[in-house]
């Protein structure tokens, strides 16, 4: 472990090989884990049964193939991607609609509301359940939106929660990220005759995209990974999102761990690729203000 | 006020509120409702009304928990065969067992289904005591073929049904025939047997008794049996809905006596699961194992047909040994059912022979419940398994079905594991059980 890089020698300091075991310690405690995990998807349960955890044998790929047939996950993730595109995409106009005002026009309820957005941000989800549910089941949808004829069962309603439990931390970044843009920008844009509207949808978005890249990753992931309030504000098994639908997969006396294992790197997949796809926007985001000096 | 079913229809009705007349006060709650976000907030207000105004019986909708791949098939069979048999169509929700079980309050007290899946005993009276369950009298006049105990577990505080039995299996001793032969072991009758054969099974080299307890549930199916087999069902049952102090001496009994057999048990029960338990006796490294009738789950082929059982000893030969644990799961009525002609017309099929003849065809591996169905495809195990439970004069429904979830799951627990972890201190135990016994069953 000695580091070789950037062509020039330098005496291996006995502080760098402690750094370098400490990263890689800290590294494998990280990936254990979830390569544990892969590693346990792509074996038989009737042989870990008999030999153990800590062996190796019995692969397979049977794992893959009846975590996805018996969970359905094929249409679980459909139902996942109505939950989560729709939510992401208005959270983020809504968040950064509100932050615009507030970074860029002063009046004097400024600081109290992006303090109720950041504090919003602060309150447990699992309080407001009770309210939440009664309100559900009260406030009725037209059929052709939801078959439930109800906010409760309907993705109408799981979208909803999800758009009002986000906002607050997207205003709270976005509205830091816009506050940071030059003021001399605007003035320039008010000289020209851009209307308010203008100055946010062709002056602000586009040099916010870099955060909005950023938060999209984030916000994509936390959705996706949602999992509390589908469970409770559904009702019908073939409208959960996918990460509920893992459950399908524990037997009512019996767990099979390999299957279960296999079912957990289906779902995860989506959000790595997620982050390897918007990586590049998140890497450029953090140096972008940099190259322009 | 009825929905609108159409795009057209709705759009039609978006008149503005002069022109409508709609009142003042459903166009506020309209406004304030979170629908005013969607857009749709002027219908807000409409809607306290039942939803569909339900004159068609062609369509009954089934809540099911049954998410396994085999019951799953089997509960879409029956449904097919009451389709054919009556025309009415039903739909199947299905929601994983352990997330039915632990959104069933929000599902009763929302939108739930027409028919639901759910289980005899205390879980089924405290939602019938609440309101949240249909009275079902009217179909158990129709219904034969059941024994006096399985209408007992489907009867409610007030006296009426609210419960059809489906699908149920026993707790009993299980060991394989083949060690037992070899060893000359013989079926215990008393606990004073039990402690000798226990003896004999250490000194030839097994764990007399398997045992298991990480989840928390098996060896509450430990405390039930023994609960039953020294002071009786009743007591038992008035304990379960907290009634009895788990203070007094026939209680306390109850602990002493487990606390004698625990050096019988598996050591290091609280890291062990009960499919690692049910391996040790199918590796024939332990004699004997108390659980479910699913063991069987853990066998397959030769080793499955060499599994028998018997029931847990006597132990009070006032009392007997004819109780035990054997936990019926069934079906219930939806409060206010979209159709409750349509829904009493499926439930009266659920309870009838021919639908207990589709799951037997179907599934070898539960017991119906309707004693009219042909059994001549069960498996030997399951016939006396059968037997067992038609002899039983009393059938309770396993700790975490007979008592409230919460009690079960927060307290007892927990209990059980301290007692198994240190079986010395059972009266500070059963003191904190009692305490907290009293909060949660005046809450």
């Amino acid at each position: 472990m000695t580091a070789v890089s950037a062509g020039r020698r330098r005496p291996v300091r006995p502080a760098r090989v402690v750094l370098h075991l400490f990263l890689g310690t800290v590294a494998v405690g990280w990936l254990f884990p979830i390569l544990w995990a892969v590693l346990t998807s792509f074996r038989s349960y009737e042989y870990t049964a008999a030999n153990g955890y800590v062996s190796l044998g019995g692969w397979t790929i049977d794992n893959y193939v009846t975590a996805w047939r018996t969970a359905e996950f094929g249409k679980h993730f459909l139902n996942s991607a109505y939950i989560t595109v729709p939510a992401v995409l208005l959270t983020l106009f809504l968040a950064s609609c509100v932050a615009f005002v507030i970074a860029r026009f002063s009046w004097k309820l400024n600081i109290a509301l992006l303090g109720l957005f950041t504090a919003a941000n602060l309150l447990p989800q699992q309080a407001l359940l009770i309210p939440l549910f009664r309100m559900f089941t009260e406030i009725p949808l037209p059929a052709w939106m939801s078959d439930s004829e109800l906010l409760y069962d309907s993705y109408w309603g799981l979208i909803l929660v999800n758009v009002a439990f986000q906002c607050g931390f997207c205003v709270f970044v976005l509205s830091n990220y816009m506050k940071a843009l030059p003021h001399e920008l605007y003035e320039a844009a008010m000289v020209d005759g851009a209307s308010v509207w203008r100055q946010y949808w062709q002056v602000t978005l586009p040099l916010c995209r870099p955060a909005l890249a950023a938060l999209a990753t984030l916000e994509v992931t936390w959705i996706y990974n949602e999992f509390f309030w589908a469970t409770v504000l559904m009702r019908t098994g073939d409208k959960f999102p996918v990460t509920s639908s893992l459950n399908n997969l524990r037997g009512e006396f019996f767990t099979d761990n390999n299957l279960v294992s296999a079912g957990s790197v289906l779902v995860a997949i989506p959000t790595l690729v997620i982050f390897f796809l918007l990586q590049k926007q998140f890497v450029r985001g953090l140096t972008l203000g940099a190259s322009k000096g | 006020m009825s929905r609108p079913r159409s795009q057209a229809e709705y759009l039609a009705r978006l008149v503005p509120p002069s022109v409508a007349g709609l009142n003042r006060r459903s166009l506020l709650a309209g406004a304030s409702g979170a629908g005013a976000l969607l857009g749709t907030g002027l219908l807000a207000g409409c809607g306290d009304s039942d939803s569909g105004s339900g004159g068609d019986a062609k369509n009954v909708s089934l809540g099911s928990n049954q998410s396994d791949p085999k019951p799953k098939d089997v509960v879409a069979k029956v449904m097919d065969g009451f389709k054919t048999s009556s025309g009415v169509t039903v739909d199947i929700n299905t929601v994983d067992h352990n997330t039915f079980q632990e959104n069933i309050n929000n599902y009763l007290q929302g939108k739930p289904d027409d028919v639901f899946t759910w289980f005899a005993g205390y879980r089924m009276r405290f939602f019938a005591a609440k309101g949240l369950a249909g009275d079902l009298s009217d179909v158990w006049g129709k219904l034969d073929g059941y024994s006096d105990a399985f209408k007992k577990a489907s009867t409610g505080d007030d006296g009426k049904q609210y419960f059809v039995p489906a699908s149920y299996y026993p707790w009993a001793v299980f060991y394989r025939k083949s060690v037992w032969q070899q060893r000359g072991y013989e079926v215990p009758k008393t606990l004073d047997d039990l402690n000798t054969l226990g003896a004999q099974m250490k000194k030839d080299g097994l764990n007399p008794i398997a045992f298991a307890d990480k989840d928390g549930w098996p060896a509450m199916g430990t405390f039930d049996i023994l609960n039953l087999r020294i002071n009786g069902y009743q007591f038992h049952i008035d304990l379960m809905a907290g009634k009895e102090a788990w203070t007094s001496d026939k209680v306390k009994k109850v602990f002493d006596t487990w606390a004698g057999l625990l050096p019988l048990h598996q050591p290091d029960s609280l890291g062990r699961t009960w499919q690692e338990a049910a391996q040790s006796l199918q590796q024939k490294k332990s004699g004997m194992y108390l659980l479910g009738l699913f063991v069987g789950q853990q066998f397959s082929g030769a080793d499955l047909e060499d599994l028998d059982f018997f029931t847990f000893p006597e132990v009070d030969s006032t009392i007997g040994a004819k109780a035990l644990d054997a936990p019926i799961d069934g079906y219930m009525m939806a409060r206010k059912p979209k159709s409750k002609d349509a829904a009493q017309k499926l439930l009266t099929y659920l309870g009838s022979k021919e639908a207990a003849d589709i799951t037997v065809k179907n599934d070898p591996s539960t017991l119906v419940a309707n004693s009219g169905a042909d059994t001549g495809a069960y498996t030997a195990l399951q016939k006396k398994a059968a037997e067992l439970v038609g002899s039983a004069t009393e059938i309770a429904q396993f700790l975490d079905r007979d008592t409230r979830p919460d009690f079960a799951s927060t307290v007892m627990i927990p209990a059980l594991q301290q007692f198994i972890k240190d079986p010395k201190d059972i009266s500070g135990l059963l003191t904190s059980v009692e305490n907290q016994k009293k909060s949660i069953f005046t809450s």
